[in-house]
């Protein structure tokens, strides 16, 4: 795949986060800064990829999320990106976790991505991908600690492309 | 709703918007169903008692005296989850 030359000055779905206030007072996120498009600089398949999840995909024996608390879990997990999913569960109260039980593939595709990585489609895949839970009441928390630290994380581990999925 | 609009809440003494907000919470977006999960979880604390079991008292005081508010008021939250868990009847879409 070519590096993509999409336009970086072209601020994406204008106006979500207005409708998401307007019909849930009070809650949620304001978000008025414009948020560049990050243009691939080589080809997929030198790429080394992250997928980030709010999944609450965790590996088994690490402090399960806290999905008790009021405001949220503002933490993250690494999970290892050669895990069996076997070695893989989920803390979450908040989306149904049916399908996932049954396939982790769905919610969280580590076995898709490793399949990507060996026929060469994607160069390969970070040590770590990085999870978290989605219920944090408070967003300018989420900016300062979570995103920033897992932000920082991807960093240090000079990814090219950090794969973001909500649950 | 967000952090600020609770602590305002909190600032204006708004009882409705905060008990609200904890249904909501407890039921996962729907406020009747949270309602009614706090309830659930409130007799499924009692029933066991009706038999007047022996307890540890011992470590209710010790934990009440040692442990700080805002540890013993998490712990509050995950006795909820705790009991409604107990009784049979979740609602929750995850695993606890």
């Amino acid at each position: 795949m070519a590096p993509s030359d999409s336009s970086p000055s072209k601020q994406l779905r204008p106006g979500l986060w207005q409708v998401v206030n307007d019909r849930y007072p009070g809650s949620m996120i304001t978000k008025e800064d414009l948020v560049p498009l990050a243009a691939l600089k080589k080809p997929l398949s030198e790429c080394r990829v992250a997928f980030l999840s709010t999944s609450g995909v965790q590996p088994k024996g690490s402090l399960r999320f806290d999905t008790a608390h009021p405001v949220g879990d503002f933490t993250f997990r690494r999970v290892p990106s050669e895990s069996p999913v076997e070695d893989l569960e989920i803390h979450q109260l908040k989306y149904p976790t049916f399908g996932a039980e049954r396939d982790l593939n769905v919610i969280f595709p580590i076995e898709r991505l490793r399949e990507l990585r060996d026929e060469g489609v994607i160069g390969a895949l970070n040590k770590s991908f990085y999870t978290f839970i989605g219920y944090n009441m408070d967003p300018e928390r989420v900016e300062r600690t979570l995103a920033r630290d897992v932000a920082e994380a991807l960093v240090e581990d000079q990814v090219d492309i950090a794969l973001a999925a909500p649950a | 709703m967000s952090l600020p609009y609770l602590k305002k809440a909190v600032a204006e003494d708004d009882r409705e918007t905060l008990i609200r907000y904890v249904r909501l919470h407890l039921g996962d977006g729907d406020d009747a169903a949270g309602s009614k999960e706090i309830d659930k979880a409130w007799v499924e604390a009692l029933k066991p008692l009706l038999e007047l079991p022996e307890t540890d008292r011992g470590f209710i005081e010790s934990t009440l005296a040692e442990r700080d508010h805002a540890t013993l008021c998490h712990l509050f939250f995950y006795l909820h989850l705790y009991l409604v868990r107990h009784s049979g009847e979740w609602i929750h879409d995850g695993p606890f």
